[in-house]
């Protein structure tokens, strides 16, 4: 055996040479992340490459030996996400108060401007002059012609300049052109050059430069931005912006991320807009993931009865009834969501009915609980079927020489025998359904929505589509709120699951 | 009415009926792959005409890279199987058999952080992967790399608590033999459980497999390119995207697409369906 041939010194070798492969990789990716500033993640990986190498190489530690990297891989992709989006749930994070306050004040500072009176605007030249960036802007209206440094305006003769046919200056003595393809990502795209008193000039396109002004400037003592026109001045209102200190309503765009503490919780119960959708979308998960785990038991445990004999042809029977759990989903899901279209859905044609099934929200909720029990149904039959051999035949026969008839063995032996075997299964099932995001999103989308002010809430959306649709929406997106649902959701399923692992007792073994 | 029709009559009706229930989507699917016309809609039950046209077009319109997205999937796919087993049932040996501090809120926190709803966290993962590119664009965001690496740690907490399950049915007394006869963990994980678990650790790849090839959200969100797409997210192209409700080449595309998935499942369904209820394998 391989592994018995590979003792002693060569496997340490081995060890070795992968240990210092995986840590020389690491530490490549370390260094350049901490160049890039992401320092969080080149902490990361600087404890990842410790504990590699002191698990590995140690002779303690063994049990840290077999877990190091699925827990490595479990706190980058899982573990932090979590936590990130836990924390998320505390702050208004959402469009409008994405960034920084740092971001948002320099933000803020880059759109506070305004052109002057007439709009004016050059035809400009990106390059350096004596080292310099530089703008060589030409008035070809007045043949008037200058370069724009960010300390100096100066004029030029135009006999000294290469004028080109519509009257624009391509080049001047100790100026250089930038390559046309460089000047977006250079520095200059974002420089002030200078033109006259409060007035600047800065690029606007490739080949126009416009003329700006300041309106707003930021007073780094009080934290507070003064408008240069009106004096108005705008302070932090403690909720992610700054607000014009006489009209609190007025606020500055954009704004920034800023812990809210419980304010998306409490917008859960209290914002009426919130409040109202969320409650009949959390009816109908509920309803939904229900009539799925009812419907889908009820049909598998039908089959696994009438196939529980081995009658004639019941393999075939079998192979054909796993098909539609073998399947990969998403396929199902999108050619169930072509059967049921209205005008061309071969639903409607086999009924003979004109029914717009994902418009109306009650046909568009039986198309939802159908197609899953479609995908279902085939588990349930494979795990009761399973399950019913488990169940002892003395009790069966026991039952009947006392008299019983078989719909009373069914219901007083075997149905709560196999309710009582399948308990966990059904309440994973439960579980799972409770955010089967595929299915609605893939089927209905969510829909039939209403289209009552602006509410997004559709009639098929299960908490977790819902909270999609918050977080990367097409509207408004309110990745705290959706962080805060999605906290509910977690509180929710883990409930649940935990009552389900209780009764089939996984966890006894830990105590 | 004999005793055999009173017996069985209703357990074969019963039968065909949720048979004809299964197999109706999956019949319309392949008449609708073989039908020019590329809509859903159902002319007659036995086509007249077969056109193989839908199939051509996957394999030779030069706009539908449909090869590379199945190749795209089969790979990422096998590989996030593969390692994810590999990784998963070292860690599950651990919870399993060896004893150390802090092994029981290891599970727990297992356990609950599957319960989180993962679609959520997307927005956390995709800034991840977005700070990940600035450094390290082979491996960030839009790459393949990239999402196989959250895979990898999506399907770590299943994997785990699924084989670690296995591991506990597996009898103690051939370990403690192994301890007594002075072997160290190490070697007993490689000599003792490896070759025991062989059956139950392909299935749970198996499984990780079938649940990757699956994936389309997170798929769709990172990968942008049409040549690194996975077929699941190419195919939905055709119905939901630009080439908008075109029936028939994604009906032929979901077919080729399924065949290898559903004749290992048929085949293996015996191990599948009893190593995830009862812990199978014995001794």
């Amino acid at each position: 055996m391989l592994t018995t041939l590979i003792r002693g010194k060569v496997a340490f070798v081995i060890k070795a040479i992968s240990l210092a492969l995986i840590t020389a990789v690491l530490v490549m990716l370390t260094q350049s992340a901490f160049a890039q500033e992401q320092y969080a993640i080149a902490l990361f990986l600087a404890i990842a490459i410790i504990l590699l190498n002191y698990t590995y190489f140690s002779k303690k530690r063994v049990p840290l030996k077999f877990f190091l990297p699925g827990i490595l891989l479990l706190t980058a992709f899982v573990i932090t996400p979590i936590l990130y989006t836990v924390v998320m749930s505390t702050y208004n994070y959402r469009t409008g108060n994405y960034i920084s306050k740092e971001q948002a004040i320099e933000r803020i500072k880059a759109l506070a401007v305004e052109s002057d009176a007439n709009g004016t605007a050059f035809d400009i030249v990106v390059g350096k002059f004596r080292g310099e960036f530089a703008l060589l802007a030409s008035d070809i209206n007045n043949s008037s012609y200058f370069i724009s440094t960010v300390s100096d305006r100066i004029p030029l003769d135009p006999e000294s300049l290469e004028i080109d046919e519509i009257g624009v200056a391509q080049s001047a003595p100790d100026f250089i052109p930038l390559p046309p393809g460089k000047v977006s990502s250079s520095k200059a795209a974002s420089l002030r050059f200078k033109y006259e008193g409060e007035y600047f000039l800065t690029i606007e396109s490739l080949n126009v430069g416009v003329v700006l002004r300041q309106t707003l400037e930021y007073l780094q003592p009080t934290d507070q931005f003064r408008s240069l026109i009106t004096g108005a001045l705008y302070s932090d209102n403690g909720n992610g912006n700054y607000a014009n200190v006489d009209d609190r309503e007025e606020i500055l765009e954009p704004g920034w991320r800023d812990p809210a503490w419980f304010t998306n919780f409490a917008r859960l119960v209290q914002d009426e807009r919130v409040r109202t959708p969320l409650f009949s979308v959390f009816i109908w998960t509920v309803v939904f993931a229900s009539l799925t785990v009812v419907t889908q038991f009820a049909f598998g445990l039908l089959l696994a009865l009438a196939l529980n004999k081995p009658i004639r042809g019941r393999r075939i029977y079998r192979s054909i009834l796993v098909l539609p759990y073998a399947m990969p989903s998403i396929m199902s899901i999108l050619i169930w969501g072509g059967m049921f279209n209205t005008e061309f859905g071969a639903i409607n044609e086999i009924i003979g009915r004109q029914i717009a099934w994902f418009q109306d929200p009650t046909f568009a909720r039986v198309a939802v609980i159908l197609v899953n029990l479609w995908l279902g149904f085939p588990y349930f039959y494979l795990v009761c079927s399973g399950s019913l051999q488990a169940i002892p035949s003395e009790l069966l026969e026991a039952a009947a020489i006392d008299g019983a008839n078989p719909r009373q063995v069914f219901r007083r032996i075997t149905l709560p025998l196999l309710l009582q075997i399948l308990s966990p299964l059904l309440i994973a099932s439960f579980a799972f359904n409770f955010n089967n995001f595929n299915l609605i999103y893939l089927l209905t989308g969510g829909g039939p929505k209403q289209q009552l002010d602006g509410e997004i809430a559709g009639a098929t959306d299960i908490l977790i589509s819902y909270t999609y649709q918050i977080a990367f929406g097409s509207n408004i997106q309110d990745l705290g709120l959706a962080s805060a649902i999605s906290v509910i959701i977690f509180i929710i399923v883990a409930s649940i699951s935990l009552y389900g692992v209780k009764r089939s007792k996984v966890l006894e073994s830990f105590s | 009415m004999t005793k055999w029709l009173r017996e069985n009559l209703w357990r074969h009706i019963t039968g065909v009926i949720m048979c004809l229930f299964a197999l109706f989507p999956l019949y319309l699917v392949v008449i609708t792959s073989f039908n020019e016309t590329g809509s859903l809609k159902i002319t007659s039950f036995i086509p007249t005409d077969i056109s193989f046209a839908n199939y051509r077009l996957l394999f030779t319109d030069e706009r539908i890279p449909y090869m590379t997205w199945m190749k795209n999937s089969l790979v990422i796919a096998s590989f996030v199987a593969v390692t994810s087993v590999v990784i998963g049932a070292a860690s599950a040996f651990a919870f399993s058999r060896l004893k150390f501090k802090g092994k029981r809120a290891g599970i727990q926190v297992l356990l609950l952080i599957q319960m989180f709803p993962a679609i959520l966290a997307l927005s956390a993962v995709y800034v991840i992967m977005e700070r990940v590119y600035t450094f390290a664009p082979g491996i960030g965001l839009g790459t393949q790399a990239g999402l196989i690496l959250i895979y990898l740690g999506g399907a770590m907490g299943v994997n785990i608590w699924l084989l670690k399950g296995f591991v506990d049915s597996i009898p103690t007394e051939l370990d403690e033999a192994a301890k007594i006869d002075g072997a160290t963990a190490v070697q007993t994980y490689w000599l003792i459980f490896i070759p025991l678990a062989a059956p139950v650790l392909a299935v749970v790849a198996l499984l990780s497999f079938i649940g990757t090839f699956n994936e389309f959200i997170l798929a769709r969100l990172f990968l942008v390119d049409m040549e690194s797409r996975t077929v699941a997210v190419g195919l939905q192209q055709f119905i939901g995207g630009q080439f908008s409700e075109n029936w028939g080449p994604f009906a032929a595309g979901s077919i080729i697409a399924s065949i290898p998935i559903v004749i290992i499942f048929l085949s293996l369904q015996r191990y599948i369906v009893s190593g995830l209820t009862a812990g199978s394998v014995k001794g």
